[in-house]
Formats: structure tokens, sequence, C-alpha cells
């Protein structure tokens, strides 16, 4: 009995001193990896001839995108727009978990008979303008963060105007829950079809592009700018979802 | 100057002093439901006015079409937003309204849900 409490703290510093040398090993790889990737980047030669006017003398011909920013989000940078993508599941996924003990919150009645009645009429036009604002991301102003904001005010305006459990009915959190995971997918997929086919990862799909200006061209950047939206809207949704755990109790 | 960028100023200094009286009224009004009457100018009228002065102003089919599209949005919303705001506070006794001689929405409010 009285050996492994002798060579225990042996074996103790054993590790650690291993621990240390594993993490200084790791760590000077990776500070290794980044001095290679920083010294591989262009210097900084003032506004008017670095990259930027690169990307606006030829993201057109590159892409296919008339909007540029969309050019740069989800072709230049798509890996970027992954990484957010990926820190909103993140903050979905600890808000959930923090705050909601029970998926269904109380019902309430909602609001008065006018402002249900008039958002019955306002609703559709708005949810057209949330997928018109997703699907021409790549012609006009917008894309699929915004157009999904968009989409998650519907479910918003549902619950507060017509309370709570009427939202609840139409699209349950676990239809939510299927419409971020499938957006996701949608992103990872095309991004593993851009390795298999185009060679690198998130390339643009290049079978895709069709005439510049037309609705389906530009690659595969409105299919990721939908996978995006129907993400983050659904993402939205549910963090409301999970802050109202006590609905009101009054009708206004 | 052609008859039609008359009438288009015209309509978008009308919809400007519309605005200017909801100012006056935001500042002026004693309590939260006259405030909110006063409010409610500044959207369901000089909005609506601009956005028709607009509209003439640019004299574009298309362009004309969607800037009236607006318009029947604000005049949509608008009242609607108003109503809403003013019966949360009715409902919530906000500025009192019991203090009121006449108080005609007390009688609605069991059948109107």
């Amino acid at each position: 009995m009285e050996i492994p409490t002798e060579t225990q703290p042996e074996v103790e510093s054993l590790n650690k001193l291993m621990k240390k040398t594993l993490i200084s090993v790791v760590l000077a790889g990776v500070a290794f990896a980044l001095y290679q990737n920083f010294s591989l980047m262009p210097g900084y030669e003032g506004l008017n001839v670095g990259l930027s006017n690169y990307i606006i003398e030829s993201g057109l011909k590159d892409t296919g995108s008339l909007n540029l920013i969309t050019a740069v989000l989800y072709d230049y940078r798509a890996f970027d727009s992954l990484g957010e993508s990926t820190v909103i599941f993140g903050a979905v996924s600890g808000i959930v978990l923090i705050l909601s003990r029970k998926m269904l919150p109380v019902s309430s009645k909602g609001l008065s008979f006018i402002v249900k009645r008039t958002l019955g009429i306002m609703t559709p036009f708005i949810a057209l303008f949330g997928l018109y604002v997703i699907t021409h991301g790549h012609l006009t102003p917008g894309g699929g963060f915004q157009g999904g904001v968009i989409l998650a005010a519907i479910s918003i305006i549902f619950s507060i105007v017509y309370g709570s459990a009427f939202d609840y009915r139409r699209y349950s959190p676990q239809t939510k829950t299927a419409l971020e995971t499938g957006g996701a997918l949608t992103f990872l997929g095309l991004g593993l079809a851009g390795i298999f086919m185009e060679g690198a990862f998130l390339h643009n799909l290049g079978f895709l592009t069709a005439e510049t200006g037309t609705l389906i061209s530009a690659g595969s950047i409105p299919y990721i700018n939908i996978g995006v939206g129907f993400k983050v809207g659904a993402g939205l949704a549910i963090i409301f979802y999970s802050m109202i755990q006590k609905t009101f109790e009054e009708d206004f | 100057m052609p008859i039609r960028l008359i009438a288009a100023y015209f309509l978008m200094i009308t919809g400007s002093a519309f605005a200017i009286v909801t100012v006056l009224g935001l500042l002026r009004f004693p309590d939260v439901y006259t405030r909110i009457h006063a409010g409610a100018v500044v959207l369901t009228i000089s909005a609506v006015l601009v956005t028709m002065g607009t509209a003439i102003y640019v004299w574009d089919f298309f362009l004309s079409a969607k800037i009236i599209l607006i318009g029947i949005f604000f005049l949509f919303s608008n009242p609607m937003a108003t109503h809403a705001i003013a019966r949360a506070s009715y409902k919530r006794e906000i500025a009192l309204p019991k203090e009121y001689e006449i108080d005609a929405y007390s009688d609605y409010l069991g059948r109107d849900v």
C-alpha cells in the first residue's frame, strides 16, 4: 500500500512534463504554420492598388455574382462565413441549454382582432420579401443572413400577435431544429462538393454557372445563401422561443 | 417647370408640414393617448403624401409602383401599430383612463377580442 503513494507523485510529475512538452510542440507547430501563412500574404500597398482593387476588377468574372459583397462572403471568404454560421449555431445551443427548461411556453391569447387581421394580410408579403432577399442575394443587396432575420421576424410576429401556441402548432421547435441543421448541412455539403469537383473546400461549383444576372447563376452562391438563410432564421426563432419562458397572462 | 414637378413638390411640402405638426403635438399634448393620436399623423398622412410626391417626381412606371406600394404598406401598418399601443396602454391603465369624464372605450372592451 505504501508503494503507490510513493510512486504516484513521480508519475504525476512525469505526466505534467509530457503534457508541457506536447503543448509546447503543438504551439510551436501552430506558430510555424501561422508564420508560413502570414508570410504568403501580400504586403499593404495602399487603398487603391491592394486586394480590394483586384476584387472590384475581377470579382464579377471570377464568381458571376453581381453583388460583390456576396461574392466576397460566399466565394472568396466562404470559409469565414462557415465559421460565422458555426458561431450562430454555438450561440443557439448555449442559449437553449441555459434558458429553456421546457420548450413550450405558456399560451396567451394574443393581441386584438384588428392587429390579427391586419397581420394576416401583411405576413405573406413579409415572407415573400424575406425569400426574395435570400434568393436574390447574388444580384441585389441582401443575402442569407439578412433574409434569415426577416424570416425569423415572422415567427416572432406569430408568437406575439397570435399567441405562442399558434406558432408552436405551425412550426414546432423540432421543425425549426431540422431547418437549422438542414441549412448547415447544405453549406457543408456544398463545401465537400467543392472538394470533389473543383479541388478546394467551398470552391465555386463551375457547372452551376449561367448567364450573369439571371436568378440561377453565380455557381453555388445562391444555394449557400438559401442554406444560411434558413439556418439563421430558424436559429433566431429558437433563441426567441427560449427567451420567452413566461408569457403574458393578460391579453393586450 | 412642368406642372408635374409642381404637383410633386406640393405633395412633398404638405407632407413635411404634417410632420412638423406631429412634432408640435408630441411636445405639447398632455398624456399618452393624445400623443399617440399626434404621433400617428407622421406615417399615415405625412409619409404617404411624401411617397405620392416622390412617385410623381420620378414618373417611371415600375419605380412609381414600388414607391406607391411602400405608401400602401404604411397605410396598413401604422394605424394597426398605433391601435395596438393605445389598447395595451389602456389595459395597463397607463395615464389613468378612469380620470376622463367620457370613457367610451370601456364599454367595448368586453366584446372585441
